[in-house]
């Protein structure tokens, strides 16, 4: 099957350009300004925009174990609706994904509908109890580009010390969900004015960025790769930006809700539990810092934390109610109103964040860019189109997002997995 | 033979090449002992020599017991378990009641790295390091460099292969410094867990893929995996260290032709190297025993007759 896509503003991470591209197969066969070739469908995206499609480092799949709050299928199907064409799920399931079997299977469950390239996160400790390491050789091999006991962090400095070093033979990036639980205990809320105001049980920002301190030292004195997850905070920031600096091998990534919402908004909201996140909304300064942080490159990745949680749950009040939002169909939209119609980043900048950085960072090959030879997995977006986020604008099986009800612009028109279209807005409405 | 006037072998880190060689080459005159009729000379006769081992050991001790008695020497056995340090005597304090009987020379055995220094000060006798925590285990290595010797006719320019937990052997580091003195260049291969931080800089390269490794290699030192090292996660299973790890019939068809494979003893057979290899490696391997007594009688002889100084 040939697919010509025509007119197209194409956005690479270096470069914005018109031009057109002819995909056959799964790869990119030509880019340029016109294509006479015949191709078996053809596409006009005149005033469109073409990015790579996106790829997310951060996404939670359920699978297996709560696959009543999202199973292999919804998670790619909300995936590619928010124009991603690869997803890290993390391993945090029931049981944990801490062996090459868990592994192989997701890959296998995902590749019968083959909406996506899943890359599932295997968990460093084995039933993620922190204690023994899991055979990052076995993971590797299996398709696990990542390690993590996302949820928690590595309690013991030891034994993230040995995963460091064990990572650097098996080739494989240790990532750290960066959170010291001992400051954290049962707390909702960002601790502040507002979580003293309401008496909410609080997390201090330190929680945070006291492991990402510790991190980036054992990174430096080990000499070894380690990126740190959900970057939220001003410190945490501070710390990874004064470790780049000095060479430190760290690299980390935010989530569009950190550069978009703060405790305010939650509190705004009623204490919804749909505004609970981990870690959670900072203030203003966060926002800010994230922003210059993705600005000035010491964020590398955007990634969605995508954490579909039933409505049953997320009902609860706020200290009862579980962390976390869905979004994958809303991060792109997100990321374009907030940061890039507000003239935080450019387009390219957008296109580094969301698919190009995390290739490089996992390591993929061919993916991230357009260009000739490269995986034809695509987007289409149409920025001017303002659309309101309804339960409707999610495929996931869960619904808690923050951001229903808002007005953002950005909207996934066309997502292209393999070259072959996964996802095409006309045909679901 | 140049004359012998080291009161200690504490390690190979503190001989020099001659000395290494003067070692090695007496030892060769003395494996000959071993082979007659009646195996012993009165090279020591006289002299006490006391086994003082704090740590667990049978081949090492039985070694220079014998290597001992083959050289007349009268030879006290002292372990740990057996004394009265379990009833709160310090170590100093066994050395300094042993210090009593006038001994000649003392072969520790101990589990506290670079220790024997400190030791050596409260006793005239010599001290003969029979492995010292971390730090060395100087005959195992002098035997290990008798035996390729002996099979390779030279100890220069050859490729030193040391394969597993890097870390706590005290073999690979007495190995590190004894090769490289007769320039042949040293690789260890582990996971990186179990290579000393900063090992770099001891002058032995740093492999994590034995396959790759394996190749150049005209020696291959095995070390022995240590089961309880999973548990405290210096690697995630025995099952994925001997798959990166452990000699197999496949990895060594990557090898020369002529590699051989040393083994400091005992070897857990399917966990580093592959029970198949048994009849071919085990040779060797049980050679190296025979070596280690004629290295260890050179030692004692050596600085039991050495010439002293004021």
């Amino acid at each position: 099957m040939k697919i010509l896509i025509k007119n197209a503003t194409i956005v690479n991470p270096n470069k914005v350009f018109k031009a057109s591209i002819l995909i056959e197969k799964d790869r990119i066969v030509s880019l340029a300004q016109r294509i006479r070739t015949k191709a078996d469908k053809e596409i006009d995206a005149e005033g469109k925009y073409l990015f790579p499609g996106f790829i997310d480092m951060h996404a939670h799949f359920r699978a297996p174990g709560r696959e009543d709050e999202e199973d292999i299928f919804t998670g790619a199907c909300a995936a590619v609706r928010g124009g991603y064409t690869a997803v890290c799920c993390m391993p945090n399931t029931n049981p944990a994904i801490d062996n090459e079997a868990r592994v192989r299977w997701l890959i296998e469950e995902a590749q019968k509908d083959d909406l996506i390239d899943l890359f599932p996160a295997g968990a460093i400790t084995k039933e993620r109890a922190g204690r023994e390491l899991t055979e990052f050789v076995a993971l590797k091999q299996a398709g696990a580009l990542l390690v993590t006991d996302d949820g928690s962090a590595i309690k013991d400095p030891l034994i993230l010390r040995r995963a460091l070093e064990y990572s650097k033979m098996a080739k494989i990036l240790v990532a750290e969900h960066c959170e010291e639980h001992a400051l954290t205990q049962n707390g909702s809320l960002r601790e502040g004015f507002i979580s003293s105001k309401y008496g909410i049980a609080a997390i201090p920002a330190i929680a945070e960025s006291l492991v990402v301190a510790r991190d980036v030292e054992l990174a430096r004195y080990l000499n070894a790769r380690i990126h740190l997850m959900h970057i939220s905070t001003v410190r945490s920031i501070e710390i990874i930006k004064r470790a780049k600096k000095d060479g430190v091998k760290v690299t980390c990534e935010t989530c569009p809700h950190y550069f978009s919402l703060t405790v305010d908004d939650a509190e705004a909201a009623g204490f919804s539990g749909n505004f609970k996140v981990n870690p959670p909304l900072g203030d203003k300064k966060d926002i800010e810092a994230v922003k210059k942080a993705l600005r000035d490159g010491v964020i590398d990745c955007i990634s969605t934390d995508h954490a579909p949680h039933s409505p049953a749950e997320k009902e609860l009040p706020f200290e009862e109610a579980p962390f976390g939002f869905v979004g994958l169909e809303t991060a792109f939209a997100v990321s374009y109103t907030n940061l890039v119609k507000s003239k935080i980043l450019d387009l390219k900048n957008l296109a580094q964040k969301m698919a190009y950085n995390p290739a490089r960072v996992l390591g993929l090959e061919n993916r991230g860019k357009i260009a000739k030879n490269f995986k034809a997995d695509l987007v289409i977006v149409d920025l001017n189109r303002q659309f309101k986020v309804t339960e409707k604008t999610f495929a996931s099986k869960s619904k808690n997002s923050p951001f229903l009800g808002r007005e953002l612009y950005g909207a996934i028109e066309t997502t292209i997995h393999n070259g072959r279209i996964v996802y095409s807005a006309g045909a679901d409405e | 033979m140049d004359a012998w006037n080291k009161k200690h072998i504490l390690g190979i880190k503190e001989l020099d090449r001659s000395e290494i060689e003067t070692i090695l080459s007496l030892a060769q005159s003395f494996k000959g002992i071993s082979k007659r009729d009646v195996k012993k000379v009165p090279a020591l006769r006289g002299k006490t020599i006391v086994n003082l081992f704090f740590e667990n050991s049978t081949r090492t001790r039985t070694s220079f017991e014998l290597a001992a008695k083959r050289l007349s020497a009268d030879v006290l056995n002292f372990s740990a378990s057996a004394s009265s340090l379990n009833k709160g005597e310090t170590i100093i304090d066994t050395i300094k009641t042993l210090e009593a009987y006038h001994p000649d020379i003392f072969v520790v055995r101990i589990g506290s790295s670079a220790s024997l220094p400190v030791l050596a000060k409260y006793t005239k006798a010599s001290f003969v390091n029979a492995g010292d925590g971390k730090n060395e285990h100087p005959t195992q290595a002098l035997l290990d460099m008798f035996t390729v010797k002996e099979v390779f006719g030279t100890l220069e320019g050859l490729n030193i292969l040391v394969v597993g937990d890097i870390l706590h052997s005290r073999v690979a580091r007495s190995d590190i410094f004894g090769f490289t003195k007769f320039g042949s260049p040293v690789t260890v291969c582990a996971p990186p867990t179990l290579v000393p931080y900063g090992f770099e800089e001891i002058g032995a390269a740093i492999s994590y893929d034995l396959d790759e490794a394996i190749e150049k290699a005209d020696v291959i030192i095995m070390l022995r995996v240590q089961k309880e090292r999973q548990s405290s996660s210096f690697f995630p299973t025995l099952r994925e260290y001997a798959h990166l790890f452990a000699l197999t019939p496949e990895r060594m068809k990557k090898a020369k032709k002529n590699v051989i494979v040393l083994h400091p003893s005992p070897v857990n057979w399917d966990e580093e190297i592959c029970s198949s290899l048994k009849e071919k490696l085990h040779p060797l391997i049980l050679k190296q025993a025979e070596n280690g007594l004629a290295i260890r009688m050179a030692a004692l002889f050596l600085v039991g007759t050495r010439k002293r100084t004021l």
